[in-house]
């Protein structure tokens, strides 16, 4: 049977809104979701390819087998050489039974922000709109354009923008007023006269963790934007590693847990120093590749949960399609039996 | 071609719909009879602002998608080519639906034996997220407390849930960057009438819907709900059809003169710099139909070098492709997530394909797509 559902976009953290399309037990299609307030309808191509996911899951794979052979190598080992890694892919739900799972059963506990930071006061996305002056700090035009979208706004309401990025193609260069392929530190430096309450800065990248602070300290708003759905709900709940502390962390594991998340793409780590690795996730990715087990848990498209946009907004989504396999929470409750 | 005027003989239908219900319960006739297997229509989801098509296949489903919803501009012509090719299926259709479902048939990519084609008339629709920030900034009211909309004798109407109606004029809101997208402000196309039967509200009685029959399967249509008793109609008079033509053609002058104000060089046009190659307006056209066989997946427009790509390359290929045939629709305008305004160009190079042949996209009667056309070989 024909349908159409309401859903949220999982390629970042923007949160845009997407309509998929049922036909009977397969999701074939994406449909501009023109009401959402984030996107009106408007997705990158992440976006509407984010239900290749659905489409590429774990098939042949026998759950109750992969949770028992996951429950008892967890049993086995001591629980200080395990580490149990979180992700911004997870819905705020998961990430707390996740912390609760690693905190219970004394693991340590992972979680990589992309070395970006939790602000306290965030722009909104009508703030960079309105802004007088945008510092753009990575081609957010191409990389999340459904923020890029407001910069372009801001330009067409006479902001000046400041446009930062390695690519030199960056598409946010062809609206900016000033370009630059300088680090972040000499940007905000150029450029620190400038600044004033009525500007806001947007990033999503930082060369350093000092360019936080620098910009946590300018006077005027600024958002962090991340590259995964949840990183912002998922900073509200644990505390993020370093990239050196996550390897840090990688070094002294014996049995890594990676919920939802592909650290082999995200890490330069030879992660065959690990002796074992089980992947809980929904489809293969590079760490699935190399994993000894792994769990097929759902996508987001097959349980009810919640994401926090880069803005701090909290936004429910249900389940658009039912599944066989368990929810993140669900594995968990299995493996503390 | 022929006239009447009609309303539902069903009360539940006729309190719900839009002008008497005529149209739910042609729908519902359509269903009751076994004549299709399924109802594409639009229902509404979370609010007046949010509605998508729906298919329904119980005809006590049909209630929910009674009434008008000016503020979820959908496109039926991709979904049906799709989804519904191999079923026998009826639909609701505003003139650019009407128009991408005939350029799909005469593709080959639409069975028009398959289908009926409920048209409705149109002065245009809004896009949601700015109707609501547009009701908010010149209405004394909450979007929140809107319960329906309507689009008439040019003002944008709404009616709250206490009963009052606030209405603003449509040129007042346009003016200020509001009202309807800018497609629908310059289409002239407002009565669908390739469409089996075209319904709306113009030249009709108060609880009656003006219908024009455009066809063989259109009368039987009514001819069939009437029989089944679910449909009455009556005659309507002269002054009301030619109150129906005035403001069509109101409408149409309106246009026409907003389609003179709006076409600018594609080289005065910015806007193309900040396309970020997503293929969004490819993948929402309704007339793009290659698919994975597109010519811009080919690997050199894959180069992340060429972002944004050039026009004359990117939108060069498409405009080739198709733009004889576009229906002005605004999909592409409403997904880009750069704001980049695509329908303009193709719509303009339409009207230049129209003023050398007087080819208008899924109006005619031409069999073949145009470029295939034997009249239009010298081009």
């Amino acid at each position: 049977m024909f349908e159409i559902k309401h859903t949220l976009c999982p390629s970042c953290s923007v949160g845009c809104g997407i309509n998929v399309i049922l036909d009977g037990e397969e999701i074939v299609g994406t449909f501009p979701y023109k009401r959402h307030p984030v996107n009106a309808g408007k997705n990158c191509l992440n976006g509407r390819n984010s239900i290749d996911c659905f489409k590429n899951k774990f098939e042949n794979v026998d759950l109750t087998n992969s949770i028992a052979d996951a429950s008892n190598e967890i049993k086995s080992a001591n629980a200080s050489d395990v580490s149990v890694i979180c992700s911004g892919n997870c819905s705020v739900e998961d990430i707390a039974a996740i912390k609760d799972f690693a905190e219970s059963n004394g693991f340590n506990i992972g979680f990589y922000a992309n070395d970006l930071k939790n602000f306290e006061d965030v722009a909104s996305y009508d703030e960079i709109a309105n802004a007088s002056k945008v510092f753009v700090i990575g081609d957010l035009l191409y990389e999340n354009p459904l923020i890029g979208r407001r910069i372009v706004h801001a330009k067409q309401n006479d902001a000046k923008i400041y446009a930062l990025s390695k690519n030199e193609n960056a598409v946010t260069f062809n609206i900016a007023d000033e370009i630059s392929n300088s680090s972040v530190q000499e940007f905000l430096d150029k450029f620190k006269g400038e600044i004033d309450d009525s500007s806001v800065v947007v990033f999503n990248y930082v060369d350093e963790a000092g360019d936080l602070d620098k910009i946590e300290s300018l006077n005027c708003k600024a958002l962090p934007v991340f590259s995964k759905p949840n990183t912002k709900g998922a900073l509200d709940i644990i505390d993020s590693k370093s990239a050196d502390e996550m390897v840090e962390l990688f070094d002294n594991t014996k049995l890594l847990l990676v919920f939802n998340d592909d650290v082999v793409d995200e890490f330069d780590y030879d992660f065959t120093k690990i002796s074992k690795i089980i992947t809980f996730a929904c489809c293969e990715n590079d760490t699935t590749k190399i994993s000894n087990i792994v769990v097929p848990v759902k996508t987001w498209l097959e349980q009810d949960g919640s994401f926090v946009n880069a803005m701090g907004e909290v936004q429910n989504f249900n389940c658009v399609i039912g599944s066989d396999n368990l929810g993140i929470i669900e594995v968990i409750g299995e493996l503390n039996k | 071609m022929s006239y009447v005027l009609a309303k539902s003989q069903n009360n539940e239908i006729h309190e719900a719909g839009e002008c008497g219900g005529a149209v739910t319960s042609i729908l519902k006739y359509l269903l009751d009879e076994g004549l299709v297997d399924g109802v594409l229509a639009l229902s509404p989801q979370d609010d007046v602002y949010d509605a998508f098509p729906v298919f329904i296949t119980d005809s006590q489903d049909l209630l929910k998608t009674a009434g008008s919803y000016h503020c979820a501009p959908t496109m039926i012509g991709d979904l049906v080519q799709k989804y519904f090719f191999d079923k026998k299926v009826a639909f609701t259709v505003k003139p650019c639906d009407m128009r991408a479902v005939e350029e799909l048939i005469v593709r080959h990519k639409i069975n028009k034996d398959n289908i009926y084609m409920i048209g409705l008339n149109c002065g245009g629709t809004v896009s949601p997220v700015s109707g609501r920030e547009m009701i908010d900034l010149f209405y004394e009211a909450n979007p929140d407390d809107v319960i329906s909309e309507e689009i008439d004798k040019g003002q944008f109407i709404i009616e709250l849930a206490d009963g009052s109606e606030e209405a603003v004029k449509i040129h007042d809101l346009e003016n200020e960057g509001y009202g309807r997208r800018k497609n629908c402000q310059r289409c002239d196309v407002k009565i669908p009438r390739k469409a089996n039967i075209a319904c709306g509200n113009w030249g009709a009685e108060d609880g009656w819907t003006f219908i024009e029959i455009n066809d063989e399967k259109g009368q039987e249509l009514i001819d069939g709900a009437k029989k089944a008793g679910i449909l009455e109609t009556k005659s309507p008079s002269e002054p009301a059809v030619e109150g129906r033509s005035k403001v069509e053609n109101i409408m149409i002058k309106m246009a026409k003169k907003n389609q003179d104000a709006t076409y600018p060089l594609v080289s005065e046009m910015d806007e193309w710099s900040r396309c970020i190659s997503c293929y969004a307006c490819r993948d929402i056209c309704p007339i793009c139909w290659c698919f994975e066989n597109c010519e811009l997946n080919k690997p050199y427009f894959k180069d992340e070098a060429n972002i944004p790509p050039l026009p004359i390359a990117f939108q060069g290929v498409r405009l080739s492709h198709m733009s004889f045939s576009c229906v002005d629709c605004g999909q592409c305008d409403d997904v880009c997530p750069m704001d980049i305004p695509v329908s303009l160009i193709f719509d303009k190079l339409q009207k230049k394909y129209y003023n050398r042949t007087g080819y208008v996209a899924g109006v005619l009667d031409d069999i073949k797509p145009p470029l295939y056309s034997p009249e239009k070989t010298e081009l």
